[in-house]
């Protein structure tokens, strides 16, 4: 049941009107109906990781109060790396132990020894490396007093299994969302046209760009050998408008359902080409994931090297973002294209620039800028290029590619390739890229764009969008973080 | 040694680091209101809090601090 999906828009349907006519306002009912919407909505994709879900959420449910009611310090640490370690460890068992055996086997393979060992049939739970980031945040935050142990046990299993945000993300911390359970909610009207509109400018993203630029990039990423460089280049330019619309999409969507439910999820992008380096990408690509990042690992972790100063500083960073990278899956591209965004720190690190605050453009970029954005943008899609490759032999031909294959093909003789549906593919992109620019004070260009003009001509606006969505419609894809 | 006194101390430090000779941090002062104070200097002022009063501090407690008050905290205990 993806979120733009048929089946999901019935369900939510039925859900919002029991959620705010058959609860009576009461707000226990209200999370008691979260909590089995959510459930409802995880069996209905994986009925048997669903007691995985539970045994997490219970586990560390317990842990939480333990954690707030120990006194003795030791006593407290073994139960906070109780938390933490098993929810490593169970990403590391469902995600990972393949990788290590294929990759422990390859080793041998090397040397010319073959291992005689099998793989594992391991199913990857749904949705796993985003919940158990929730709950190891939330052991580390009761331990460091950032937030009471949650004592509604309900409160606490429908922030884990929140459905807007299971399968994707956006990653709330414990310490913002459960609060909002606890408090009364109210239908608010401005608040659900907001989510309304975010929903919109969503799937417009998912559906329109996304799945569209999809359907090129799937052919070229295979096709790669027999292709020249100018279209190695476009493979890589469409996959990164991909990947952005495609995650941020998701994104939105799930915001503005939680927003129609009167729940404010943390914002995940926030514009993430219109920056002036790498490091101020990070800070508006993915942000509830690098913030996590950003507090539990990179921070300990400079604190710890601090006595060997910048180079302690890039240790950190470099290890931060191979856990990024790996955190996406078990496949060295992962972690290759972590590698890859550590090192673009270096520079900035040596030259203190990682944290600068940047001015914010006005109205229109100056040279120097534009020239940033455009740097920035093309380290960007250089290492997407690694992170979309099915392995890292297949990256390093792709980006030989690029430099090498210096021929002419004609487009019309490729038969996945129609030059006019991608001429109106490049045209909406632009389009949409503009209308972000625009946008870009808000968290949704919606909230935005025409809304100092007539109505008719903001709902005209809106209706273009609705019918693009249904006549423009791409090879329906599954969301790409959905795998992760 | 007085608390502000350590306070008075800090701020000098803190205007080498930054290099910004208008600092002026009181105890509610946080990273919000220096310019140049990001993650990356709150390290090397970090470093140079411990070189200068010869101390060190355990990593939970540097990630404890809310504001330049907590930390004058941590160092006025560690001196007395």
């Amino acid at each position: 049941m993806e979120l733009n999906s048929l089946g999901f828009l019935f369900f939510f349907v039925a859900f919002f009107i029991l959620y705010w006519f058959g609860t009576g306002g009461r707000i226990k009912l209200q999370n008691i109906l979260l909590l089995a919407g959510s459930y409802l909505f995880y069996a209905v994709w994986d009925w048997k990781c669903l007691f995985l879900l539970i045994a997490s959420s219970a586990i560390n449910y317990f842990l939480g109060i333990e954690i707030g009611k120990t006194e003795n310090e030791k006593k407290r640490q073994v139960l906070v790396w109780f938390g933490v370690l098993y929810g490593i460890l169970s990403l590391v068992y469902f995600k990972y132990t393949n990788f290590f055996i294929t990759s422990f086997i390859d080793a041998f393979a090397f040397f010319e020894i073959s291992l005689n060992i099998h793989t594992l049939k391991i199913i990857l739970p749904l949705g796993i490396s985003f919940y158990t980031f929730r709950t190891i945040s939330y052991i580390l935050d009761v331990d460091k007093g950032k937030i009471e142990p949650v004592t509604n046990w309900i409160n606490f299993f429908a922030y884990v299994a929140f459905f807007p945000c299971i399968i994707a993300g956006p990653i709330d911390k414990a310490r913002t969302f459960v609060p909002q359970l606890e408090k009364k909610r109210e239908f608010d009207y401005s608040m659900s046209v907001n989510g309304l509109k975010q929903i919109l400018w969503g799937l417009f993203k998912k559906v329109v760009v996304a799945d569209n630029c999809a359907e090129i990039t799937n052919h070229l990423f295979a096709d790669y050998a027999n292709l020249p460089s100018y279209l190695l280049l476009l493979g890589a330019f469409l996959y990164t408008v991909q990947l952005y619309t495609d995650f941020s999409g998701y994104s939105d969507m799930a915001i503005g359902i939680a927003k129609l439910l009167g729940i404010n999820v943390t914002i995940n992008f926030n514009y993430p080409f219109f920056v002036q380096n790498v490091a101020h990408y990070w800070r508006n690509w993915h942000m509830s994931l690098t913030s996590w990042l950003t507090e539990y690992v990179f921070t300990p972790l400079s604190i710890k090297f601090r006595d060997y100063d910048k180079w302690g500083i890039i240790l950190a960073s470099i290890i931060n973002f191979v856990i990024v990278g790996a955190w996406h899956g078990a496949n060295w591209t992962f972690v290759l294209f972590g590698f890859l965004h550590g090192c673009y720190f270096i520079p900035l690190i040596l030259r203190g620039r990682m944290n600068k605050k940047i001015p914010k453009i006005e109205k229109l970029p100056n040279g120097k800028e534009l020239r940033n954005m455009v740097a920035t943008f093309l380290l960007i899609m250089f290492t997407n290029v690694v992170f979309r490759a099915d392995s890292v032999s297949h990256a390093f031909s792709y980006l030989a590619g690029i430099l090498t294959q210096h021929f002419v093909v004609n487009v019309a003789d490729i038969e996945y390739l129609s030059l006019i549906k991608l001429s109106i593919l490049l045209v909406i992109i632009l389009v949409f890229f503009m209308l972000e620019w625009k946008g870009r004070a808000k968290e949704c260009p919606l909230y935005v764009i025409l809304q100092n003009r007539s109505r008719y001509l903001r709902w005209a606006f809106y209706y273009v969008l609705i019918v693009m969505i249904f006549l423009y419609v791409g090879e329906e894809q599954e969301f790409i973080y959905a795998q992760f | 040694m007085e608390r502000s006194q350590v306070l008075e101390e800090v701020n000098e430090i803190f205007k080498d680091i930054l290099d910004n000779d208008e600092i002026n941090l009181t105890d509610t002062s946080t990273a919000d209101d220096v310019e140049e104070w990001d993650s990356l200097t709150h390290i090397q002022l970090v470093v140079a809090v411990e070189k200068h009063f010869d101390i060190r501090f355990k990593s939970k407690e540097i990630q404890s601090w809310n504001n330049v008050g907590e930390m004058i905290n941590s160092i006025t205990e560690k001196i007395q």
